[in-house]
This record gives C-alpha cells, sequence and structure tokens, in this order.
C-alpha cells in the first residue's frame, strides 16, 4: 500500500488494487453497498482506514465469486441494477457462516445495513434463505 | 417495407407528433400464454457478472493517464457569482486544468438554485480536485429566494404556461350533484438515489469523442453532446454497458458529462467527472412537490358528474410540468372535468421524471378523496370504482387498444375481501385496516427502435442493439423473445448492447417503454434471420431440417436479420392498468405504521419474464413505500437549502420496511399494439402505492391523511383532526 | 496526517480513534481536524464482565449478550446499521455528535467554531427541526442521538475514564454561551468503563423514521429498581435525557411537537411493561 493516511480501505480497494467488485455508493457509510469482511466481520469499507486494517483478513466480493450463495442470488432474482448487489452478498455470506438457516427474522435484522434503491430485497431474502440448494 | 408516418410519440406522459420511417410489422402475434421460452421464468443472462463484481460500472472504469473531477456548485439557493478566481487552484499539486462561468454553458454566474454548477477542477487524483475546489476563491452575492411554490404562481413565476385541461362543464357536473367532496394533498419531494451517482468518463481520439456515461439513453446523449459541440453525431460515441439505476434521473446528458468533456479537451486526458452522494441529490433531478386542491361530485348511486382540480407543480428551477392531472382525466368515465396545472418556478433544484411522474403524485390525491367520497355515499370502495369504469379513454374518447382493469378488480376481490378478518384483528392502540386504488400510465412505447439478430455456424444467436439495461433485466428479455422466435435455448443467445458505435437506434429506458419498443424489434429481427434460414433449408430440399442442421454448413458465413418497432395502432390510447390492495396496521399513540402486506395486480399485455417482471413489481412497491412513509426532502424555509442530502437523513426504505408482496399480471397480449402484445411494467408498480396505503389508514383508524410522507406527525395530525370530528360530529370531507 | 497506535492511555495531543464510524466521516467531511491519530483498539478494554463493559465493545457484540440488562442490549440492537454496530464501540456510541443537519452540513451555529470564536445564531430553532429537541432548546436545539447513552443513564451505570470516574449522565452538559461543549470529556481523557448497578428490569422503545437504520425521533429508556423507575430519553434534548418532572415540562418548537405525544405513548408503555412483568 502506497496510500496516504486517510486513504478508506474501499479507495485502496478499488483505485490501488483495482478490485472493483466493492463498489462505493455514498462514501460515508450510510448504505452498505462498500461492505467487505474483516476477520469475517461486515464492515463499511468506504469509513474503515486502510491504515487500521494491519494484519486483519480482508475478503471482497472477489474472494466469493465461487460462493454458493452468489448462484443463489442469480437464480432467485435477488438483483436489478446490481451496484449494491457485491455488498448484499458480502453481508449475507457473513450470516450465514454465522447462522446457516436463519430465520425471516434475522435475514432482515441482518441485512439492514445494506440498501437497494431497485428494491431486490424480498428476493434477495429469499437467495439467502434457500442458499445452500 | 419502409413508411413515412407522421405518429405521436409519448415519453413519461409528454407527447409530441413527429415524422418516422417504420418497418411495417407483418408478423402475426404469438398465441395468448406462456411460449416455450417467452412468458416462462428465466433468470438474468447478465446476474453472474453483477453478483460477483465484475461487471464494469462506469464508476468502475479507469482509463491510462485518467484525471479526476471536483465541481464547485452552489452552496445557495439564489446568489449570483460576485467574484472568482481560479488561479490559487490552478496553483496547487496534480491540478490540470479548472474552468469557470463563461467558459462553459453549463457553468453558471446566475445561480438559481442550489446545486449548479459554478466551476470545475480536474487533476490526477480525486483528493487534489476536492482540494483545488477549496481553493478557488469566490465570493456570493445572495439573493431574494423564492421557494413557496403557491406564492410563486400567485406572481406568476412559471414555467410554461398553466395548464389548462377541460371536458363538459364542471359547475354543470357539480348541480348535477347529489354529493361533493373536496379536499387539498400535499406530496413531497423525493430523490431518485440510484446507487450508482450521475457520471462519465470522456476521451477525445482525435476528432471523435468517446464518452462512457450511467444513462438510460445512450442515443439522447449522443444527440445532445454532438449538436451541443457541433459534431457530427458519429464522431460521438456513447458507452454504457452496466449502469447502477436511474429511475428516470439519467434520461440526459447531464452537466457532468459536458465538464468532463471540456476539461478532457483542454488536458488532452481521459477526464472522470462523477457526482458524490451529496452533489447527487442536489443537482441530479427530483420527484418535485405537489399540491392538489380538488373537489369530487358525484350522484347518490356513485355516478361521477364532476371532477376538479388545481393542481401546482414545485417544479424548481427548470424541468418540466408533470402530467400530475393525469389520474383524474384519465381514470374514470366523467363527463365533466377540468384541471388546471401550474408549474412554479423556484429556487429549488430542477425536476426531473421519476418513474411513473405525476401519476404517482396525482393518484395519491384522486383516489384517496374517492375513498373520502365512497365513505360519504356508503358504497364500497371497490364498486364505487366499477362503478365509473371508462370503456374509451375518459379523456378523449379513442378506444384503448386493450383494457383489462375489470379482470384486475376481479383478480382483487380475494384480497379485498380480507378487509373484514383484518379490521378484526385491532387492538385498543393498533388499528388495522385495507385500502385499495386504480393503477393508470402509459406505457406502451413506440417506433423507431432497430435490432440485429446474427446466427454462426454453430448454432447461436446474438442480439446486437445499442441499447442499454438500466437493471430492469432487458438484455434477458430480449434474449427471450429472441430464443423463442428462432427456436433455440435462451442459453443459445447472447446480447450485444451498450454502444452507439456498435447496433442500431434504440429506444430510450424510460416510461416503461423498453420491453414494448424492443422487444417487437428484436423478434422482427430474429424472425428475418429464420427467414432467411428457412429459404435456404427450401433451397437444399430440407424444409424441415432444424434450425442447426442448416447453420451448420455456414462455416464463416453468418445469418444476419434486422428488425424495426413497427407503428402503434393509428387512433388508439395504449395504456398499462392495475389494482393494489394494501393492508397496514397503525399505532394510534405513537403515530407508528407498518405496511403488511399488498397485493398488485396490474395488465400489462403479454408478459416476457414472470420472474423479472415480479421484480419489477417488487421494486415499484418498495420504493413506493419509502415515497409513502420515510423518504423526505427537506429543506430550510428560509434560505431554500438543501438539509438532507445524505442517506441518514434521507430516508431509503430498507429491509426492514418490506411488507409481504402478492404480485399477479393478466399476461393477455394487446392484440392491436405490435407482434408481441407486451406493454412496459417499469412504472405501473410504484403508481397505486401511497394512494392505497392513505386509504388503508383511513379504513383502520378513519383518520384522512393529506400529505406524503405519512410521517409521525402527519399520522397524529390526522388521528387529531379524526377524532376531533367525532367529538363535535362535524361533516365527513374538509 | 499521520496515524499510529497508542501503547498506552496516553495520548499525547493525538485524536483518539476506534471504530471510526464517527470520526472518519467527520474527518473527511472536515468537521474535525486532526494532525495525528491514535488507534486505541490496543488499549481500551473491550470485554464484557458481569457487570462491567469494556467501552471498547462493540454495539454489536452488546445486542446480543444475555448479561447485558434489556434496556441496553435493546439500545444496542435498534442502533444504526448491522455494519456500524460491528465495529461501532460503546464508548464511542456515547460520544458521537447530533445528527443535527445544519451542525452536520457545517452551518456556523452556536456548536461550531468560526474565524472568531463561535457562531452566534441555532439555524434550528426558526428552521427545519422535525428532528430536535423538545426540551433545553432554548440555546441550541439538537437532539442527542445516542439510543446507548439513554439506556446507561436510566440504568444509573457509571463511567471509568483514565481520569476518574463519573456517572454517566455527568459526561453530559448542556451547551451554554461560555461553554460550547457537549461532554464534560477532557482533552487526553479516554472511556474505559462502564459498569451497571443492579436493576431488576428494564426496557428501551425507540420511534423512528423507518423500521431499522436510524436514529431516535425519540427513544424511552427505563429502569426499575426496587420499586424506582428512572426513565432516560434519547432524541429530545442535546443531551441525554432524565425525565425528572413531566413531559408537560416540554417547550417543543411549532414543527416537533409530535415528539412529545410520541415520549407520552412511549414512556407510558416503557413503565407499564416494567410495572406488569
Amino acid at each position: 500500500m502506497h496510500s496516504e493516511v486517510g486513504t478508506t480501505l474501499a479507495e485502496a480497494l478499488r483505485d490501488e488494487l483495482s478490485l472493483t467488485g466493492t463498489k462505493v455508493a455514498c462514501a460515508e457509510g450510510h448504505c452498505g453497498a462498500c461492505t467487505v469482511l474483516i476477520d469475517g466481520v461486515p464492515t463499511l469499507s468506504c469509513i474503515t482506514l486502510v491504515h487500521t486494517v494491519g494484519d486483519a483478513k480482508v475478503t471482497t466480493i472477489e474472494g466469493l465469486r465461487d460462493h454458493p450463495m452468489v448462484h443463489a442470488f442469480v437464480r432467485e432474482d435477488a438483483l436489478q441494477c446490481g451496484f449494491c448487489t457485491p455488498g448484499q452478498i458480502v453481508s449475507a455470506v457473513a450470516l450465514v457462516d454465522a447462522t446457516p438457516k436463519p430465520s425471516t427474522e434475522e435475514i432482515r435484522h441482518a441485512m439492514a445495513g445494506n440498501l437497494c434503491r431497485c428494491g431486490a430485497y424480498p428476493k434477495i431474502e429469499e437467495a439467502i434463505r434457500t442458499w445452500q440448494d | 417495407m419502409a413508411r413515412l408516418i407522421r405518429t405521436e410519440k409519448e415519453v413519461e406522459g409528454r407527447y409530441e407528433e413527429v415524422w418516422l420511417v417504420v418497418e411495417e410489422d407483418a408478423l402475426e402475434q404469438w398465441p395468448a400464454g406462456p411460449r416455450e421460452i417467452v412468458g416462462r421464468p428465466a433468470t438474468r443472462i447478465d446476474g453472474l457478472e453483477r453478483a460477483r463484481g465484475e461487471a464494469v460500472y462506469t464508476a468502475d472504469l479507469k482509463l491510462p493517464g485518467m484525471l479526476h473531477t471536483a465541481v464547485l456548485r452552489s452552496p445557495y439557493a439564489h446568489a449570483r457569482v460576485a467574484r472568482i478566481d481560479l488561479a490559487p487552484a490552478l496553483a496547487l499539486p496534480g491540478v490540470h486544468a479548472a474552468i469557470g462561468p463563461g467558459e462553459l454553458d453549463v457553468l453558471v454566474e446566475e445561480c438559481g438554485f442550489q446545486g449548479v454548477a459554478v466551476a470545475a477542477v480536474c487533476a490526477d487524483t480525486y483528493a487534489q480536485a476536492r482540494a483545488a475546489l477549496a481553493a478557488i476563491e469566490v465570493d456570493f452575492e445572495q439573493l431574494e429566494v423564492l421557494i413557496d411554490p403557491d406564492e410563486a404562481v400567485a406572481r406568476g413565476e412559471l414555467i410554461g404556461e398553466p395548464r389548462v385541461r377541460e371536458r363538459g362543464d364542471l359547475e354543470r357536473g357539480l348541480a348535477e350533484a347529489d354529493v361533493v367532496v373536496t379536499g387539498e394533498y400535499r406530496t413531497q419531494v423525493v430523490l431518485h438515489n440510484s446507487m450508482e451517482t450521475h457520471q462519465a468518463v470522456v476521451q477525445w481520439l482525435g476528432d471523435s469523442l468517446e464518452v462512457y456515461i450511467s444513462t438510460q439513453y445512450i442515443w439522447g446523449v449522443r444527440d445532445e453532446v454532438s449538436s451541443s459541440l457541433g459534431l457530427p453525431p458519429d464522431k460521438v460515441r456513447v458507452v454504457c454497458h452496466y449502469m447502477g439505476g436511474g429511475f428516470g434521473s439519467k434520461n440526459e446528458a447531464g452537466d457532468f458529462t459536458f465538464i468532463a468533456i471540456e476539461l478532457a479537451k483542454r488536458t488532452h486526458r481521459p477526464v472522470r467527472c462523477a457526482l458524490t452522494r451529496r452533489e447527487e441529490n442536489l443537482a441530479s433531478g427530483n420527484r418535485n412537490a405537489t399540491i392538489q386542491r380538488l373537489t369530487i361530485g358525484a350522484r347518490a348511486d356513485g355516478t361521477l358528474t364532476a371532477l376538479g382540480g388545481d393542481y401546482v407543480n414545485a417544479t424548481g428551477w427548470g424541468g418540466w410540468s408533470s402530467p400530475v392531472e393525469g389520474p383524474m382525466q384519465m381514470l374514470y368515465a366523467c363527463e365533466n372535468v377540468k384541471t388546471t396545472t401550474w408549474a412554479a418556478k423556484i429556487n429549488q433544484p430542477p425536476m426531473k421524471a421519476f418513474r411513473a411522474p405525476g401519476f404517482v403524485e396525482g393518484t395519491f390525491g384522486l383516489e384517496s378523496l374517492l375513498d373520502v367520497l365512497a365513505a360519504k355515499l356508503d358504497i364500497d370502495p371497490l364498486e364505487l370504482r366499477r362503478h365509473n369504469y371508462a370503456t374509451n379513454d375518459a379523456a378523449d374518447g379513442r378506444p384503448y387498444s386493450s383494457k383489462n382493469l375489470l379482470e384486475c378488480y376481479r383478480r382483487a376481490e380475494p384480497h379485498w375481501e380480507r378487509r373484514h378478518e383484518v379490521r378484526a384483528r385491532s387492538t385498543e392502540t393498533v388499528k388495522r385496516g385495507v385500502g385499495m386504488a386504480s393503477q393508470i400510465w402509459y406505457g406502451g412505447g413506440g417506433p423507431p427502435s432497430y435490432a440485429w439478430v446474427r446466427v454462426g455456424a454453430d448454432g447461436r444467436a446474438t442480439v446486437v442493439t445499442a441499447m442499454q439495461d438500466i437493471g430492469t433485466g432487458t438484455r434477458t428479455a430480449m434474449a427471450q423473445i429472441a430464443a423463442e422466435e428462432l427456436g433455440i435455448p435462451l442459453a443459445h443467445v447472447t446480447v450485444s448492447l451498450g454502444d452507439s458505435a456498435r447496433g442500431p437506434f434504440a429506444s430510450i429506458s424510460a416510461g416503461s417503454s423498453t420491453t414494448p419498443s424492443m422487444g417487437p424489434a428484436v423478434r422482427a429481427a430474429a424472425a428475418d434471420a429464420r427467414r432467411q434460414i428457412e429459404e435456404i433449408a427450401e433451397q437444399r430440399g430440407t424444409p424441415d431440417a432444424p434450425l442447426g442442421e442448416i447453420v451448420g454448413l455456414l462455416e464463416d458465413a453468418q445469418i444476419l436479420g434486422k428488425g424495426g418497432r413497427g407503428p402503434n395502432p393509428t387512433g388508439m390510447q395504449v395504456l398499462t392498468f392495475g389494482v393494489q390492495v394494501a393492508e397496514v396496521a397503525v399505532d394510534v399513540e405513537t403515530g407508528e405504521i407498518w405496511v403488511d402486506r399488498i397485493a398488485a395486480v396490474h395488465d400489462v399485455g403479454r408478459v416476457i419474464n414472470p420472474l423479472g417482471a415480479s421484480s419489477q413489481i417488487e421494486g415499484g412497491i418498495i420504493q413506493g413505500i419509502g415515497h409513502t412513509l420515510s423518504e423526505h426532502r427537506l429543506h430550510d424555509p428560509r434560505t431554500g437549502q438543501i438539509l438532507t442530502t445524505s442517506l441518514d437523513a434521507y430516508k431509503l426504505p430498507t429491509f426492514a420496511d418490506v411488507p409481504e408482496i402478492v404480485s399477479e399480471l393478466i399476461d393477455e397480449p394487446d392484440m392491436q399494439l405490435t407482434n408481441l402484445g407486451s406493454k412496459g411494467l417499469g412504472e405501473p408498480p410504484i403508481v397505486p402505492v401511497a394512494a392505497a396505503i392513505s386509504n388503508a389508514i383511513r379504513d383502520a383508524t378513519g383518520a384522512e391523511v393529506h400529505e406524503l410522507p405519512i410521517s409521525r406527525e402527519e399520522m397524529l395530525r390526522a388521528l387529531r383532526a379524526a377524532a376531533l370530528k367525532e367529538k363535535v360530529g362535524a361533516p365527513a370531507g374538509i | 496526517m499521520e496515524l499510529r497506535r497508542a501503547s498506552s492511555l496516553e495520548l499525547d495531543g493525538g485524536t483518539p480513534l476506534h471504530g471510526g464510524t464517527e470520526l472518519v466521516p467527520l474527518l473527511r467531511s472536515g468537521i474535525v481536524q486532526a494532525e495525528t491519530l491514535v488507534d486505541i483498539r490496543g488499549v481500551v478494554p473491550r470485554g464484557i464482565d458481569g457487570s462491567t463493559i469494556g467501552a471498547g465493545a462493540t454495539l454489536a457484540e452488546l445486542e446480543c449478550d444475555p448479561q447485558i440488562p434489556d434496556a441496553l442490549r435493546e439500545a444496542c440492537r435498534l442502533a444504526a446499521s448491522p455494519q456500524l454496530r460491528n465495529v461501532g464501540s460503546l464508548g464511542g456510541n456515547l460520544l458521537q455528535s447530533t445528527r443535527c443537519w445544519y451542525w452536520r452540513l457545517k452551518w456556523p451555529c452556536r456548536l461550531h467554531r468560526t474565524s472568531d470564536g463561535f457562531g452566534e445564531e441555532c439555524f434550528a430553532q426558526e428552521g427545519e427541526h422535525r428532528e430536535h429537541a423538545i426540551f433545553e432548546n432554548g440555546f441550541c436545539a439538537s437532539a442527542h442521538p445516542s439510543d446507548v447513552a439513554a439506556a446507561l443513564v436510566a440504568l444509573g451505570a457509571t463511567l471509568r475514564t483514565n481520569r476518574r470516574e463519573l456517572p454517566v449522565a455527568d459526561l453530559y452538559r448542556l451547551p451554554s454561551e461560555d461553554d460550547r461543549r457537549t461532554t464534560t470529556l477532557e482533552p487526553g481523557e479516554l472511556l474505559l468503563s462502564v459498569e451497571l448497578p443492579q436493576t431488576d428490569r428494564s426496557v428501551y422503545l425507540k420511534a423512528m423514521d423507518r423500521k431499522s437504520w436510524g436514529f431516535p425521533l425519540v427513544g424511552v429508556a427505563a429502569a426499575r429498581t426496587e420499586g424506582e423507575t428512572r426513565v432516560a430519553l434519547a432524541g429530545v434534548a442535546p443531551i441525554p435525557w432524565l425525565l425528572e418532572g413531566s413531559l408537560d415540562d416540554a417547550t417543543p418548537l411549532p414543527r416537533n411537537a409530535y415528539k412529545v405525544d410520541v415520549a407520552r405513548a412511549l414512556v407510558k408503555r416503557a413503565v407499564s411493561s416494567l410495572e406488569a412483568s
């Protein structure tokens, strides 16, 4: 990493490493599009300073491309424009890692920080419910 | 055979008369109902690359040597740039160019709204551009602001002339009425908030220009840019392979594109200009606020005798006057109708089309007041709507190309019937109820639109057309149509789109027009290819040979089919219809509202992809719930400055706000419309949401809601008003 | 700007950074300036040990820990969004700034420094204030957004810092002409842990504009110990508001009187739920 202090993890991923699967939609921690896993925990990369990440393991959508959740999203039509989708999938993967068969309530609670303006929520819920199929 | 016709072209409820060269549409429609591929659920053919983060959006594009732009926008609602000095910005590290008022049309000295572009800087990095922006020395002279739409109308500060639409005699209709109800309804400013903000990356290649842009209309951007720069259109290439939502806000090129073009010209470098979220919520358009003063007169049996509406569009500093009166003009049979619509020019950011502009707002007012009438007449709201059903276009008497609203009402009955059971579950503090509202909107599309279909020796086909998929699943629907017509598996069709240099003209992705405009062109192109293959088979003396066998002979040769969108049926009105039934719960002490369930039944002709269609319906309803309950762009009442530009303050619906959604489509092809009989579905689902919810609230509590959003304060106000009315025994209505 | 990891509780004038959910956006929007950021995650306790909670514990950890009293657990569960709760710390939550849009948009209000001192106006009072304070809004009408702080005030929690121990309520002060601060935190002072006294029952109720991911229009925390009930509110005053008098004492602004109705209903429910159980 060559970036200056103050650079966010999202900027480092996208601009320095060209890992553009992580999207930035608000750049101030409000929408969840930039969600990545830091040591398995869904984290907003747009308000995480890259210099605070240290040795922690960062997982982006690029690291989850073959995860069954990706296919569940496609199968259930759980995306429309697709811009929030990588962040949705990252949050969903963390949820099912901890709770393989989450209830509707658990899905809604865990996913409430990932905004989708197209309104794919019902089908995202279905994708998470059926990700192992 | 090509034919020159004069035809009416409609986008978002705005009509213009145009001369068009159209191809006759010689194909017979397919029989109604699901086919092998069309009419059956298909997953998105571009789903995987979007889900895996591989799809390259404009936001992801990085060209060698690309510079980044920051734009200075007016912080004031009304101001004049008294002095500006760009020199300090130019002196900073990494800065390549800076431009200000007078150097480009979109950079202004007179600022009529907060967010209008004044100056721009480009630098090696975005951070450098931001730092340079802060270094620009600028003094604004603040001017008096006009932000009250009624005051603007009183002062004659209007955009265009007031729009008066009249049939029959309103006064006579009111005199004939046994009951008259009136109401004032207000709707708020809502913001599109596409997840990908407005942005463009441009580069000059010699005297040609490449524009990569997040857009709903590649060809519109090409026209705007080429005419503005005086370039031949073919010198401008516009590319949009993937885009992160538009909802009507991305129909035009926008200031950011012209800024990038100018800076690229000056620096001889590719330039990106992207709006931040906060800029997006100032300068990329909005659904404007409205004030609606409505009157309905009816006979005791429910027959509407008079509909009157005075509508004020709080349009902003620019934009156009959305058809907020459309539902009153079009939804019901009524002989005496008069509406007047003013577009107030105020110091607020200009409106842009937003998913059924005008009709979302107008349906809220009309359908809310219609339920007040139903209560006063003691007629079931569904029966009242059936009683006033329009069999020909209510506004001008033209026949509909097709209308299955009665069938929608019939299929809504089981959902409507639930109201007794729902109400019975009310408690002392949580009241439950059911409400309904009808939907009317355009969505017929039209010519011109073209497609090519290429079939190779491997028996696979590629649809080539320079349209865009804004997230609605257009790629998939077009592939289904081509596969169906060619008789090959869906997986054997790819779709090449998103590039004005690679494919023929295609329609705007707005106004629910993409499928009805493009679908018939794609089918015609596929049919052209199929006919050629059949001709080869005939020549070989094997007329019944499968497609694969014939094209297998091609080697490097290809079958090239081309197709165009035929004209719309002459003298007919092409519209979409539907009804929604909402179930809500209201906490009468805290004003909290839960939308528990929405059932939607819509009539949009033939359904191409039921899976994608249900996603469109769900998305429209959820956006509608945001517009109804939580979204509100607030401004400072003294200065007009916008206060809710970030997504903590501007409240989009989250996962937790989503009700149970049940959707159904009539799936009856419009026999008059094209070779497909399909209409658009992008907008219809959002139209009746607010009215259905407000009517359900009334059913639950007796409280009449008059403003969107139905915030805690509006809900508690309505409850207080209802309680007071009950106490003093005041008559219904206001 | 530079960033270093704290090796002790002495920050040498640096700006402490924990989860960053508040500080990073404020830095990037220029509301906060810092030359040196000090990552304090290594030195602030984060464990939960019976009634003692490290200030570095995240809201996500607290929302699912059965040792935590209901009011605090529910306040955490209903706060912010999942990703923000995942890294946002208890201490950081208590020290968050108001969501007042005028303040966040850097209008030169009474809480913002200007070139010569502080601003001289509260823009919300005459402006748009539907989300603002209904108590003590005469000088600054901002509303305190912390669900967690209201819960801790109701629970009667105490704070331990690297300098002192104090009731949570004493962390806060109403801004005034002479002193614009909203907390009593001193330069270099770090929140280290929260001590929860024994309570019998507690509850947190929250009104938002949407069902999740919203700051409180009104949040009501109530805790009952030995027959005594303490009620504290979020979103109704420039600081977490211990309700000692009546809601009739509220002084709402023209466009936020609804908050009094909402608060009245939620307080009634919170108190009666504690008495009933």
